[in-house]
């Protein structure tokens, strides 16, 4: 009974330029160490062979540190690795792989499917179709020959394909890569194993993507896993399991704070992050200055926690109160300042409001810093 | 704040205690010469409120050699409506005790509470100086400083704030200044003051961010070139495998060759016609030959009756020449002859001609001779008339420094007569008539006069005689020197042979006339002989013998010939002869030129003989008849070969030209070019490819895109770091501006109050005038009508009013605020006019209802009109 083990996108050399240097860092080192865990599951499973359906790497001339690298991290697993080439890693006249080949960075194991041709699994009785990318881009359907494509009977038949099944999506209508829905069916394919999507999704019975290994980004719902494949036999339905492979969760959090208790719930929020996140924060509504101070404690605090936290705070409005004002000292003309600098945050111009808004938060941490006024009025 | 009692012992100059008591509420008038003490009693104020008890560095308030003394000062005051006492002591007993309404202060404590009830400070070590005294060193002018208001204003700005803020309840913010400079520094740190560019980490986040941007398009630039030439990569290899799979150039090659062949096949017929061409050429110069050969013949048959005609030809021009050259030789005779007749002609008209001319010749010479010999007698009797005159010449002649000498004597001895008349005595008579006298002897009747130049007697008759003896002492001198005179010129004339000196000018005379006779000989003379007389003679001679000569030779000729005709003249006789010698030249010519035309004929005569048998000679050979019929028959051969050649060679050219070898050539070279061309472009596209591996491996393996996502991941966080500084910037200007516009909106606020006060006084110093007052509550520009001008650019005078009327200002805002105000003049005002003093006194006067005033000077007479009564130091040190 065959068993695969079916990841993508792997975007090996993707560095994450919004974050600081060294989460940056952090991150694009573990897109390696997620291939080492994808080769320790599939030698746990004992897999017959991992299907990379495209975009093993994230660009075609990455340093030659990271293609050793890459597949070094392969080494432990020692079955087969039927790589596909994807839009980012096209099998070009000069390409990742040309070069890879003459590293002599690929080991035997590993077979680079770089033209339509079946591969042949002999020893699991399977024989895999690949639509390898020869062009950056394409409008044709690369999967079209698999349906004339003969293969040995009763050999179990997996077509591996990288791009956007049709219909399916609706944001990728006319999209480059197409693949037509219902490609599986029609090309008598017992498992379609695609490549592109960075989130894990079942398309049909046969048909899945199987998503990117490593969250890399912040819109990638059910990422960071792979997908363990068993066949029972040609024509039977593949039974699927995720199996998770990722490390670093990316989390979108958005607050709106009206009243004290959302502060709260919101603190209370951030406090529960761990150094497995890597959060985006954006904070609406109004609050006071000793509540933007707390808010901003709240945040160093995840900071130090979490692996890594981007906050915008550029929709907050501070409304300075009485007590702020009373707890600042804040009289004579100052006060007038903080006064007039609260209401230019309402201006019509989102700079001209921000602005009033860091002024006001520069004026507030100031006063803040100077402490009671010393002798207060004579 | 009122004074009521001022008491001061062993201080400076008063050792001993003066008190001066029961000050007035309002202004208080102390007067006193220079050294008085005035300026004491200020500074006894002064240090009882500023200087520390316990200070160390109040030695100055010693009485002079007193260093045991222990300065003291005393002072009753209302404060805030309660009786307040102030005792200092300093130096040799240190204390001070402060006693307010009821409450008591002692030492350091008392202090504290004066310098905050007054509003000012004590100095943290040493003695107190202007900077500590805030309130009262503005209110308290000292002498001479009233000018200066500046520096007293900035020391007591804070109290004057807080007075302000008092009177306003309102608040300056609190330590809203030290916040102002704090934001102001960290905005200048990111923003240059001025333009508000960007400057500091600020400046170098944005060039880094730059910097990136531009790096990461030029690698963008890189990549993309690289992205093109794998896609070209692609193509090429396309192209080379479908090359290498047709093999286009094949095809090409093959074409050429067939071409090839057909152009070999076209360059045989044109050999074998160029064969043709070779053969027709030799059978045509053999029919040539053979043609020259018959043509030959043909012409030596003609030949031969040609000669014959011409041998006849000769024949009869040699009978035509032979007849003229007989002729000619009888008429030659004929000629000779004539010629020797003219000849004697000639010869006897010459003889004749010589005879006459010779005769001629000798007759002429006899009239020469004669001639000269005639003109030589004329000249020789002129020679001899010449010699007499100039003997006579010679004679006559008086040598010229003779002659002068004479005529000088004569002058002086003139000169002398004169001389001596003038000096004789003169008698003029005129007597009656009948009567006479006798004067030496000569009688004088009538009228007249007698010069006396010597003595005379003068007889009257019938009276006696007058001796009359000349009076003149040089008579007897011009005597002698005319006597001498007289000598000298006798003597001259004896030897010159004259009888006075008139004949000597007579004589003169006679020599001139001489003179002129014998230059008129000369001239006569030389008219007859112009080289003299001898030449004459010697051409004379000449003359003779030439004519002798001529004679001769006329007699030495033979006789003429006797009864002959004349003949004729010598040129007739010429022009006969030579005509006759012509005739005879040309008849000899004519007679040559028809022998050589008979030689002539005689010898082609000669040759046409020779050569007409030379031709019937060779015409008449025997061989000849057969070699000409063989060499027609041959002709007729070669002619018939001709033709036939002419048809093969055609055949050839048309096979030829039907082929084209021109085009079959252009094919060969186009298919090799063609096939060349493939070929070349197959190989170099080749090598493109192989280049083109090369760079894009070697390209590739430099990481772009890796490096693009480094640069890119750099890129955004320094472009959001150049955001944050950006954004931190514009939020520290902005706060920068509104504290500045907030702050700067109270201060107008506050010094609305101060300005009414000052414009209170103004108005009676300078009706119209304004003054502003900047943020430090100092004053500022002062304007009067239309001219403005700074406080620190009055004059020395108009700042001292200033300082004053400002000061009052101040104590009026004080006083409205409830603060303690006491003014202390110190010989103020000194250098105002007294218009404007007697100004400064309204002013005072006015203060003074609302604030005490203590007014020392030196001028009492200048302040009488204050309305108080002056106290004078002097009365009261003297108690």
């Amino acid at each position: 009974m065959p068993r695969f083990l079916h990841t993508a996108d792997w975007q090996i050399g993707k560095l994450f330029g919004q974050f600081d240097a060294d989460e940056a860092a952090l991150l694009a080192e573990e897109r390696f160490a997620a291939v080492e865990r994808l080769a320790q599951l599939a030698a746990v499973h004992g897999v017959d062979a991992v299907l990379v359906a495209g975009d093993v790497f994230d660009a075609q001339t990455v340093a030659e540190r990271s293609i050793h690298r890459l597949f070094h991290a392969m080494s432990g697993f020692s079955g087969r690795w039927l790589l596909l080439p994807g839009n980012h890693d096209a099998a070009l006249a000069e390409s990742v792989w040309t070069r890879a080949a003459r590293l002599n960075a690929i080991p035997p194991e590993v077979t680079v499917c770089l033209r339509p041709e079946p591969v042949l699994l002999e020893a699991a009785g399977t024989a895999v179709l690949p639509a390898p990318l020869t062009q950056r881009n394409t409008h044709a359907d690369l999967t079209d020959w698999f349906a004339a494509a003969a293969t040995p009977p009763g050999f179990v038949r997996i077509g591996l394909a990288h791009g956007s099944v049709q219909g399916i999506l609706a944001e990728d209508i006319d999209s480059p890569n197409p693949i037509a829905a219902g490609c599986a069916e029609s090309a008598r394919l017992d498992y379609l194993a695609l490549g592109d999507w960075h989130g894990t999704r079942q398309i049909d019975a046969r048909t899945w993507y199987a998503g990117t290994p490593e969250t890399d980004r912040f819109r990638a719902n059910d990422s960071g896993q792979a997908l363990l494949v068993d066949i029972a036999a040609p024509g039977a339905l593949p039974a699927v399991t995720t199996v998770a492979t990722g490390r670093y969760r990316w989390r979108e959090l958005a607050a709106e704070l009206q009243v004290g208790s959302d502060l709260d719930l919101l603190a209370e929020r951030l406090a529960a992050f761990g150094p497995a996140d890597v959060l985006r924060l954006e904070v609406a509504g109004r609050c006071d200055l000793a509540g933007h101070r707390r808010l901003e404690e709240a945040i160093a605090q995840a900071r130090g926690r979490a692996r890594s936290l981007a906050a915008d705070l550029s929709a907050l409005l501070l409304t300075p109160t009485a007590e702020d004002i009373e707890a600042l000292a804040v009289d004579g003309y100052l006060g007038e300042v903080v006064a007039e600098l609260q209401a230019a945050q309402q201006a019509a111009d989102p700079d001209a409001a921000q602005t009033a808004r860091d002024a006001l938060v520069l004026l507030a941490g100031l006063l803040d810093a100077r402490g009671p006024v010393a002798g207060g009025r004579p | 704040m009122k004074l009521t009692r001022i008491r001061i012992e062993q201080f400076r100059q008063f050792r001993a205690p003066l008190e001066i008591r029961d000050l007035a509420s309002g202004l208080n008038l102390f007067t006193g010469p220079n050294e008085a003490g005035k300026s004491t009693v200020v500074a006894a104020i002064r240090a009882a409120f500023f200087e520390r008890h316990r200070s160390g560095t109040v030695d100055h308030l010693r009485p002079w050699s007193d260093p045991a003394a222990a300065p003291t000062v005393e002072l009753d005051f209302e404060l805030g409506g309660q009786p307040c006492r102030l005792a200092k002591t300093f130096l040799a007993k240190k204390r001070c005790t402060l006693q307010i309404g009821r409450e008591a202060l002692d030492g350091e404590e008392a202090e504290n509470r004066l310098a905050e009830l007054l509003g000012f400070q004590h100095a943290g070590r040493g003695a107190s100086k202007a900077e500590h005294w805030g309130i009262p060193g503005l209110l308290w002018i000292e002498q001479g400083t009233g000018h200066e208001l500046r520096e007293a204003v900035a020391h007591a700005t804070d109290h004057l704030r807080s007075a302000l803020d008092a009177s306003l309840g309102e608040v300056a913010a609190s330590g809203g200044d030290e916040l102002l400079a704090t934001v102001e520094a960290r905005r200048n740190e990111l923003l240059t003051e001025a333009g508000r560019r960007a400057r500091g980490v600020y400046k170098e986040a944005l060039e880094r961010e730059a910097a990136l941007a531009a790096e990461l398009a030029d690698l963008d630039e890189t990549i993309a070139r690289y992205r093109q030439r794998v896609d070209a990569l692609a193509a090429l290899r396309r192209e080379h495998a479908a090359d290498e799979a047709e093999q286009p150039w094949q095809d090409f090659r093959a074409r050429e060759r067939e071409a090839a062949e057909r152009l070999d096949a076209v360059r045989g017929l044109e050999t074998a016609l160029a064969a043709e061409r070779q053969r027709a050429e030799q059978v045509g110069r053999r029919t040539a030959l053979l043609r020259d050969q018959l043509a030959a013949a043909e012409r030596e048959e003609l030949a031969r009756a040609g000669r014959a005609a011409a041998e006849e030809e000769a024949r009869r021009l040699l009978a035509a020449t032979a007849e003229p050259a007989a002729q000619w030789q009888a008429r030659l005779g004929e000629a000779e002859r004539a010629l020797e007749a003219a000849r004697a002609v000639l010869s006897r008209a010459r003889r004749h001609d010589a005879r006459t001319r010779l005769a001629r010749e000798a007759e002429e010479s006899v009239r020469l001779r004669d001639a000269a010999a005639a003109r030589l007698k004329e000249a020789e009797t002129a020679q001899a008339s010449l010699l007499d005159l100039q003997r006579q010449a010679a004679a006559s002649a008086i040598p010229p420094s003779e002659l002068k000498e004479l005529r000088e004597q004569a002058r002086d001895l003139a000169e002398v007569e004169i001389r001596r008349s003038a000096a004789a005595t003169r008698i003029r008579y005129a007597l009656q008539a009948g009567a006479s006298l006798r004067l030496d002897g000569e009688m004088l009747a009538g009228e007249g006069e007698r010069e006396l130049p010597a003595a005379a007697a003068l007889e009257l008759p019938g009276l006696g005689r007058l001796e009359i003896v000349p009076g003149g002492r040089d008579l007897a001198e011009l005597d002698a020197r005319a006597r001498d005179l007289a000598d000298r010129q006798a003597a001259l004339l004896a030897r010159l042979g004259l009888a006075s000196p008139e004949a000597a000018e007579a004589r003169v005379l006679d020599h001139a006339r001489q003179q002129n006779l014998l230059v008129g000989a000369q001239a006569t003379l030389k008219a007859l002989a112009l080289q003299g007389v001898d030449a004459l003679r010697a051409e004379q001679a000449v003359l003779a013998a030439q004519a002798d000569t001529a004679t001769q030779a006329l007699a030495e000729l033979p006789a003429a010939e006797e009864g002959a005709e004349r003949p004729p003249t010598v040129g007739q006789a010429e022009a006969a002869e030579r005509a006759a010698a012509e005739s005879l030249a040309a008849i000899q010519a004519d007679l040559q030129q028809a022998r050589l035309n008979e030689a002539g004929a005689r010898s082609r005569l000669e040759a046409a003989v020779r050569e007409h048998a030379a031709a019937r000679a060779s015409c008449e050979a025997p061989e000849r008849a057969g070699r000409l019929a063989a060499a027609r028959s041959e002709l007729t051969d070669t002619r018939a070969e001709e033709a036939t050649l002419a048809a093969r060679m055609g055949d050839l050219q048309q096979q030829i030209a039907a082929a084209r070898p021109d085009i079959l050539q252009q094919d060969v070279a186009r298919y090799r070019a063609s096939a060349d061309e493939l070929e070349k472009r197959y190989r170099s596209r080749r090598d493109e490819l192989m280049r083109l591996e090369v760079e894009l491996q070697t390209e590739g393996a430099q990481g772009q895109d890796e490096r693009r996502a480094e640069l890119a991941r750099d890129h955004a966080q320094a472009r959001r770091r150049a955001a944050e500084l950006s954004r931190r910037a514009q939020a520290l200007d902005l706060l920068l501006t509104l504290l500045r516009d907030k702050r700067r909106a109270l201060t107008r606020r506050l010094q609305a109050p101060l300005q009414k006060h000052l414009n209170r006084y103004l108005q009676l110093l300078f009706p119209q005038a304004s003054l502003e007052i900047d943020e430090d509550l100092a004053p500022g520009p002062l304007t009067r009508g239309a001219e403005s001008g700074d406080f620190d650019a009055l004059s020395f005078g108009a700042r001292e009013q200033m300082g004053v009327i400002a000061r009052l200002a101040y104590a009026d805002l004080l006083a409205e605020a409830g603060r303690p105000t006491l003014i202390i003049l110190d010989d103020a005002l000194v250098h105002s006019d007294a218009e404007r003093l007697a100004q400064m006194k309204r002013v005072l006067f006015d203060a003074a209802t609302r604030h005490q005033i203590l007014l020392f000077t030196c001028h009492p007479a200048d302040w009488r009109d204050l309305g108080v009564a002056a106290r004078s130091l002097e009365a009261l040190r003297a108690g």
